[in-house]
């Protein structure tokens, strides 16, 4: 059976909103019931067969999905994932990951803002840019991501990790300013470096890169280190990503201790 | 002598009877640290003063040494082994052991070392140590807490595994008439059972000297020694032993499963009718309670 496949006919004309394409909801359905779903996010109410061209079915063991030619308008791509796997090969809007608790989405291209916001679980891996909030949490939300793995080979957005409580951010490329901001927990690793004044009102959680544009002064120097944690970070790392693992973390860093004008158990660790 | 023989191998008779064992609790861990050296003195002093659950609270010991590349942290690492009665009383001696005997230990690590869907808390106390300093960092379905300590962090896991099919009480009691020799035999059956996984063999160097039978004449005493078995009453008891057997030595295996106490016994049966007669192994024979007390009877001409 060839994989269930959606591929975009013309750039939409608006913002849609793909969240109802997931394998869970559209497990049992027809062809026919897919097309039917909506997907405009405007007046028009546009269907997924107005948009897309929709091939193959969905294989019950595999569970996966790919889309095709989405663009920046492509929303929610992966909203509420729950098992099997999506890919696409686009760039995708906000939303996208978000609250998923299992299960793997690969975007090819870049995504909006709020990419894994209130995520539980699962992994998320992102071939080129994201926007702001990584892992955020959405208005009105009390916590940001909860769990899981996101990786980013380029950039993140500003405020990446906001009020994060669990889980694990890999950025190959740089995160944008105030990454961590009001985080609760939960890892943020960039193997390139951290735009300014990054942990904000940081809790509890560990923000780890080679440099940081401009380091708070709400962060305490605590000295070079030898931290047993980052082994199991770096091993647990290539357990879950494999050939997308990053470099394992050298033996001593450099800890920051803070956000100190809150409950300061966070830390910012300064590696090579 | 009393129990009937089941079969004669290499010179050795092996009763017709039955180790009887019985029914626990269990959990495994893994301590680690910066030298293999560091863990396994860790492991030891944690494992002290627990060879019967009767006196000591818990029955732990070595199940074997764990390498870096499968120790969470990636270095060198030994497995230890816990069983108590019940899940409520292996709580506080895997407290106070990991607390006072692993946190303690310089570069030490503590992990989940049994990975069953079945958990005991184990953070819960050595976590505390950090007074209000400890961080927890949850890797996937694994919660580790960073306790800082005068040599870094003492890095545990929060919780470990916890099985309630545990088997405590498999018994081999060998029997000989060169002290030396009977010595030198069931040192080689201990080390043959500790290759076997999933088992430990708690008593000093893994042999006990000083088998007990239940009750006492002395009120308040629940075990005493098992004079059908000590060479010296031969004459003033109802003796099991022959005229020429001279020493009596045991091992105790406790399993994290009843298959796996079965090959250890097995595996130390194997080791003792190999070579024994030569070093003056008589015969192998087994401890029971006439099989009203123990769930698990382990019957020897099984085994080999």
């Amino acid at each position: 059976m060839s994989l269930l496949s959606f591929n975009l006919r013309n750039a939409a004309p608006a913002r849609i909103d793909l969240s109802g394409l997931t394998p869970g909801k559209l497990s049992g359905l027809s062809s026919l019931e897919i097309a039917k779903i909506i997907v405009g996010k405007d007046r028009e109410q546009h269907t997924a067969g107005d948009l897309f061209d929709i091939s193959g079915a969905l294989d019950s063991d595999t569970g996966l999905i790919e889309f095709v030619g989405t663009t920046a308008l492509s929303e929610g791509i992966g909203d509420g994932l729950a098992g099997g796997s999506i890919v696409v090969n686009g760039d995708v809007g906000a939303h996208a990951g978000r609250a998923m608790t299992k299960g793997r989405l690969d975007i090819k291209g870049s995504t909006g803002a709020y990419l894994g916001a209130g995520m539980k679980g699962g992994l998320i891996t992102v071939a080129k840019t994201a926007g702001e909030f990584v892992g955020g949490a959405l208005t009105g939300e009390k916590n940001g991501m909860a769990g899981g793995t996101i990786v980013i080979d380029g950039d993140a957005g500003e405020r990446a990790g906001d009020r994060m409580r669990r889980g694990t951010i890999l950025v190959r490329g740089s995160f944008g300013a105030q990454a961590g901001s009001r985080m609760l927990g939960g890892t943020l690793w960039s193997e390139t470096g951290f735009g300014a004044s990054p942990g904000s009102l940081l809790r509890r959680g560990t923000l780890i890169a080679p440099k940081v544009e401009s380091m708070p002064a709400t962060f305490a120097d605590c000295g070079l280190h030898d931290l047993n944690i980052l082994r199991i970070l770096s091993r647990y790392m290539i357990e879950l990503l494999g050939p997308l693992a990053p470099k394992p973390l050298p033996p001593m860093v450099r800890r920051y201790a803070g956000d100190l004008s809150t409950a300061g158990k966070g830390e910012i660790l300064l590696v090579g | 002598m009393t129990t009937p023989v089941a079969k004669t191998i290499n010179g050795i008779t092996i009763d017709d009877t039955f180790a009887e064992a019985f029914g626990m609790s269990a959990t495994g861990l893994v301590i680690t640290a910066d030298t293999a050296k560091w863990a396994m003195i860790a492991a030891q002093t944690m494992t002290g003063f627990g060879t019967s659950v009767i006196g000591c609270g818990a029955e732990c010991g070595i199940d074997r040494e764990v390498s870096t590349v499968d120790t969470p942290d990636g270095r060198p690492g030994v497995r230890v082994l816990l069983f108590g009665f019940s899940p409520d009383s292996l709580g506080p001696q895997l407290k106070n052991r990991v607390g006072q005997c692993v946190l303690t230990s310089p570069g030490s690590a503590c992990y989940n070392g049994l990975d069953v869907p079945k958990k005991i808390a184990l953070s819960s106390g050595p976590r505390f140590f950090g007074d209000g300093w400890q961080t927890a960092k949850k890797l996937g379905k694994r919660r580790y807490w960073r306790v800082p300590v005068m040599d870094g962090e003492f890095i545990i896991e929060d919780k470990a595994g916890l099985t309630t099919d545990a088997v405590g009480g498999g018994n081999l009691l060998i029997v000989g008439k060169d002290r030396a020799g009977l010595l030198e035999v069931t040192e080689a059956a201990v080390d043959a059972i500790a290759a076997v996984p999933d088992v430990i063999t708690p008593f000093p160097g893994g042999i006990v000297r000083s088998g007990s039978k239940v009750g006492s004449k002395y009120k308040g005493a629940v075990a005493s020694t098992n004079d059908a078995f000590a060479p010296v009453l031969r004459g003033a008891v109802n003796s099991e032993l022959g005229p020429d057997d001279i020493a009596v030595l045991e091992i105790v295996i406790d399993g994290i499963t009843s298959k796996a106490v079965a090959a250890a016994m097995t595996a130390g049966l194997k080791a003792i009718v190999a070579g024994g007669a030569k070093k003056g192994v008589t015969r192998v024979t087994a401890g029971n309670y006439g099989g009203k007390l123990g769930q698990h009877h382990y019957h020897l001409k099984d085994l080999i």
